[in-house]
């Protein structure tokens, strides 16, 4: 790890600027509360920086990777290639009239934006960017990710009942039946994690990470797709749109809202993506470090690359996939991952007992570990979908026959393979 | 013990991204399951055939472009027929060929459409309808070399076709159809075996051959419900005894069979093209009609005002929809009496009800992509 | 824990719990209500926190205002007179003057009590000293807890099956 007294213009770390400031300021002589409060501003600042910033590049780039995916150019009218458009999205939404419709609550029509945006923002306090360069470094950081992440049920639900409107509130009730289903699984999943680490502070797991030169996301292959698809259903990105669904209810829990209102839900939707991002690059990709190459390169450079990286996967997913149906949803939930997370934590909770108890040293315990995790992560997603019935004939993709009788009747018969 | 629960009515458009045109569904749903499903059309009405009465045969050939808008060849077409049986005229071989060779790519294009639209309704943000447009260009684009027009193509007339197609035409359409099956590879193997998309449609707004044949059904919906009905054999105009091609039928009568059944007649419509282009003869476009004066033969024609003899004709072909037939009453003058368009999209919104009712409201929107329908069709 | 920040976090914390808790009774609208307890909820996690208790107090965020606040929202939606609110009623100052007493009892009892104050250092790790506590010496109750939320589950399953046979699928 890095010397503790490095310079302040040591940028690798920003936090060595940030302490350096702060023991100046404690040399000039001032009452003990004002480096805690200073430094609690700088970390508030510079996180609503960050995050305004990569909204608006991320509006540019996943438009562009969209439409590239899509076979077209994206936005290049704005700005020299298009990259001003996130700016006159902004313009747009800020000058437009903000309509509040007759019936509405007022009240929690008007709290309800304030309410989504406040969880997703205070998920990167806890969230370490470099060594030094955590805001609120908690014991329980894990557990508090999940619990800020539970009060979005709160919002989505404030916006679809306020907005008197059949279509928001059945957004709503399934956002909601969605978010506490997956919910579930990011708990178990984040759970078998902790339990290799032994620690609940997200400082104490990259920590892990880089000492054991290894990332978790080889030693808990399951606990990472797990954590993949809950994750997208927890930022209401497709294939999990099911509340936005566009083509079915217009616009779900957000109908009604226009203007900065729905700048608000649109900037909170990016900012759990980077949040969800964050977290699994935190806890599953070593965060800041990369096996010693941030002895050169800085270490929140690292982590925003990989967690550009992470939601680039998002963008793309976003792209392609279609969107399932909210039972089916629920159904992948309740019958597929919540089985496989359970079986998840035994597995590895048995394999911590026994590196414990047979006192194997880490070199020789995590390659097994490794191993037989994804051997279970495969036998488990093949075999569980197999007994849930995957490939039953009344699921498999065929063509169409192909016959030159006419007035014919092939109902029922058997259809030529794909 | 059990909830007391209350269904609750939603209105599916008319405004809806996703109801394909200015159309009105109202489901009484109880949770998410679908009670009651009542269809309310009309909010594009132009009254087609009432206008149509006021203007000469020559003159309502527009009208049909604007009916079913995606597959104008298709409507000019049947429209034509109609009234060449009532006057008993009988087009050149070549016009003929014409013919078949426009509907064929007119099929494609819709069909592309179709398919695309259909997984856009299943979710996709616009991915597989950015790239089947891209084929729908091509086409599009050799319809604008043989009439000038993209969407609304007034190309069929009276006794024939508009004019010839350009010398660059050939080739081109040769050129399609090399690269067009390669392009359907691409997206069978993208959209056939998605896990997802099965699962949406697998199963969903199941229609029995039984049911479809007694509601009238027609077209892909028809074939996907396992009965092997075309017009194109059972009734043949144009060209279309004269080739060679399968009729694609599905099994299981569901939302993913009507989308399978599409994409191979694509193929079969690639087929058909292949040889009618190899078997096109020279010669004339456009008879020569007895009412007109004689026109020379190279120049497009407009007759000046047919006046069929009286009595009553109905041409019918299959659309890319379904059976569209127009049924004409002739009274002796240049407009006539009753211009009636059975239009397959509204035939075949009719089980509607019957396939929604149980399932979802996701899985109404899916079913009535599946059904293809144009508005402009539906309410004329 | 006596110097001026966690004194001044404590007021504030407290007034907006008191304030928040009194909303959840004033208020006429049943759904703002709600909303209300949702942030009186809140209030008590950084009440929790200024007592260095961090598990708990992330907890009751999770579970309170997470779930249990969902819960109170669905059965105020679902019931057929939910948007009742809070009515007028002729009990009003007989209750307020019950409350009253209430409270003033409470609070001279709490004021006037010899509190004895325990002499050791605070947790360090609270979350490691609750988990061996429930899972060593209140092993029973954690699992009787387990057994009535399986109970629950059940029940909820119960109510909302369709009459007639199990759907297939």
């Amino acid at each position: 790890m890095m010397p503790l007294d490095a310079e302040w213009y040591d940028f690798r770390d920003f936090g060595n600027t940030v302490g350096s400031l702060l023991e100046q300021i404690r040399d000039w002589g001032a009452p003990d509360w004002v480096p805690y409060v200073i430094s609690g501003l700088i970390g508030v600042l510079a996180i609503l920086l960050w995050t305004i910033l990569s909204v608006l590049a991320f509006i540019w780039i996943e438009r562009r990777v969209v439409g590239l995916m899509q076979n077209r150019i994206g936005p290049n009218r704005v700005g020299p290639n298009g990259l001003l458009q996130p700016v006159a999205d902004a313009l747009k939404l800020l000058f437009k009239e903000p309509i509040t419709t007759r019936n509405a609550d007022r009240i929690l029509f008007w709290l309800a934006p304030i309410v989504v945006f406040v969880p997703t923002i205070v998920v990167f306090a806890v969230i370490p960017f470099g060594e030094r360069m955590v805001l609120a470094d908690l014991n329980v950081g894990v557990l508090f990710l999940i619990a800020v992440g539970s009060l979005n049920t709160i919002a989505v639900f404030m916006a679809g009942w306020s907005s008197n409107n059949k279509y928001a509130l059945i957004g709503a009730m399934r956002t909601i039946a969605m978010l506490i289903s997956y919910e579930l699984i990011q708990v178990l999943v984040l759970l078998a994690a902790v339990l290799f680490v032994g620690s609940m502070r997200l400082g104490d797991i990259v920590d892990w990470q880089a000492d054991h030169a290894v990332w978790l996301l080889f030693l808990q292959p399951l606990g990472l797709l797990g954590y993949i698809v809950a994750g997208a259903v927890e930022m209401n990105r497709s294939p999990t749109d099911i509340a936005e669904a566009e083509s079915e209810i217009v616009a779900g829990y957000h109908t009604e809202y226009g203007g900065i209102k729905f700048g608000f839900f649109y900037q909170a939707e990016y900012l759990a993506g980077f949040a969800i991002a964050a977290v699994i690059v935190t806890l599953y990709m070593g965060g800041w470090t990369l096996w010693g190459l941030e002895e050169w390169v800085p270490g929140w450079l690292i982590f925003l690359t990989k967690l550009y990286g992470v939601f680039f996967i998002y963008i793309w997913s976003r792209a392609t996939l279609p969107r399932l149906r909210i039972d089916q949803l629920m159904a992948f939930a309740w019958k597929f991952l919540l089985p496989l997370s359970l079986v998840n934590v035994m597995v590895v909770g048995g394999e911590k007992l026994l590196w414990q108890e047979a006192e194997l040293s880490s070199g020789e315990a995590l390659p097994l570990f490794g191993v037989i995790n994804s051997a279970v992560a495969v036998i488990l997603i093949g075999g569980w979908a197999w007994v849930l019935g995957h490939q039953r004939p009344e699921r498999v993709a065929h063509r169409a026959l192909l016959t030159k009788e006419l007035g014919t009747i092939h109902f029922g018969e058997p259809a030529p393979t794909v | 013990m059990t909830v007391q629960t209350e269904p609750f009515v939603v209105n599916l458009g008319p405004q809806h991204p996703s109801t394909h045109g200015v159309f009105r569904l109202r489901l009484t749903l109880d949770g998410e399951r679908i009670i009651d499903a009542d269809m309310v059309m009309g909010y594009l009405h132009r009254s087609m055939e009432k206008l149509a009465e006021e203007r000469t045969y020559t003159q309502n050939i527009p009208f049909t472009d604007r009916t079913d808008y995606l597959a104008a060849m298709t409507g000019n077409l049947a429209y034509v027929i109609a009234v060449e049986q009532l006057c008993g005229i009988e087009p050149p071989d070549r016009a003929q060929w014409l013919r078949t060779i426009m509907c064929e790519l007119q099929r494609i294009a819709s069909h592309c459409m179709a398919v695309g639209i259909f997984a856009n309704d299943c979710g996709a943000w616009q991915t597989p309808v950015m790239h089947m447009l891209r084929d729908r260009e091509k086409v599009l684009d050799l319809f604008e070399m043989a009439c000038g027009a993209r969407l609304t193509l007034n190309y069929m007339r009276i006794g024939g076709v508009s004019r010839d197609v350009p010398p660059e035409f050939m080739p081109t359409a040769r050129k399609l159809i090399k690269d067009l099956p390669k392009k359907l590879d691409e997206y069978e193997d993208l959209l056939l075996e998605n896990e997802i998309i099965v699962e949406r449609s697998r199963g969903i707004g199941v229609l029995t051959p039984e049911q479809a044949m007694a509601h009238s059904v027609s077209g892909p919906m028809l074939r996907a419900s396992g009965v092997a009905w075309d017009i194109r054999k059972a009734d043949p105009y144009a060209a279309y005894d004269k080739v060679d091609f399968d009729i694609a039928v599905g099994v299981h009568g569901d939302v993913y069979d009507r989308f399978v059944v599409r994409l191979a007649e694509m193929r079969e419509s690639v087929k058909i093209l292949e040889q009618a282009l190899e078997l096109i003869p020279e010669g004339p476009v456009h008879a020569q009609l007895p009412t007109a004066t004689v026109q020379p033969i190279d120049q497009p024609v407009a007759p000046l005002a047919i006046r069929p003899p009286v009595g009553e004709a109905y041409g019918r072909i299959e659309s890319p929809r379904g059976e569209l037939g127009f049924y004409l009453i002739s009274d002796g003058s240049p407009a006539p009496f009753r211009f009636h368009i059975r239009s397959p999209s509204y035939i075949n919104l009719t089980p509607l009800k019957l396939m929604s009712v149980g399932g979802t409201v996701a899985d109404a929107i899916v079913i009535l992509g599946s059904v293809d329908i144009i508005v402009g069709e539906v309410d004329r | 824990m006596d110097d001026t920040g966690t004194v001044v976090a404590f007021y504030l914390l407290s007034a907006l719990t008191i304030a928040a808790a009194l909303g959840v009774v004033v208020v006429r609208n049943l759904v703002h209500a709600v909303v209300s307890l949702i942030l009186s909820f809140v209030g008590v996690a950084g009440l929790y926190i200024t007592l260095s208790a961090d598990f708990v107090a992330v907890t009751q965020v999770l579970i309170y205002a997470g779930a249990v606040s969902v819960l109170i929202l669905f059965a105020i939606v679902l019931t057929p007179t939910g948007d009742r609110g809070n009515q007028e009623t002729f009990l009003r100052l007989p209750a307020l003057l019950l409350a009253l007493l209430v409270a003033f009892t409470l609070g001279y009892v709490a004021i006037d009590t010899d509190w004895a104050i325990s002499d050791r250092e605070g947790f360090q790790q609270t979350a490691s000293v609750i988990g061996e506590a429930l899972l060593g010496k209140y092993v029973l109750p954690f699992e009787i807890a387990s057994v009535l939320l399986l109970v629950a589950m059940m029940g909820a399953i119960l109510l909302v099956r369709p009459e007639g046979a199990v759907e297939g699928e």
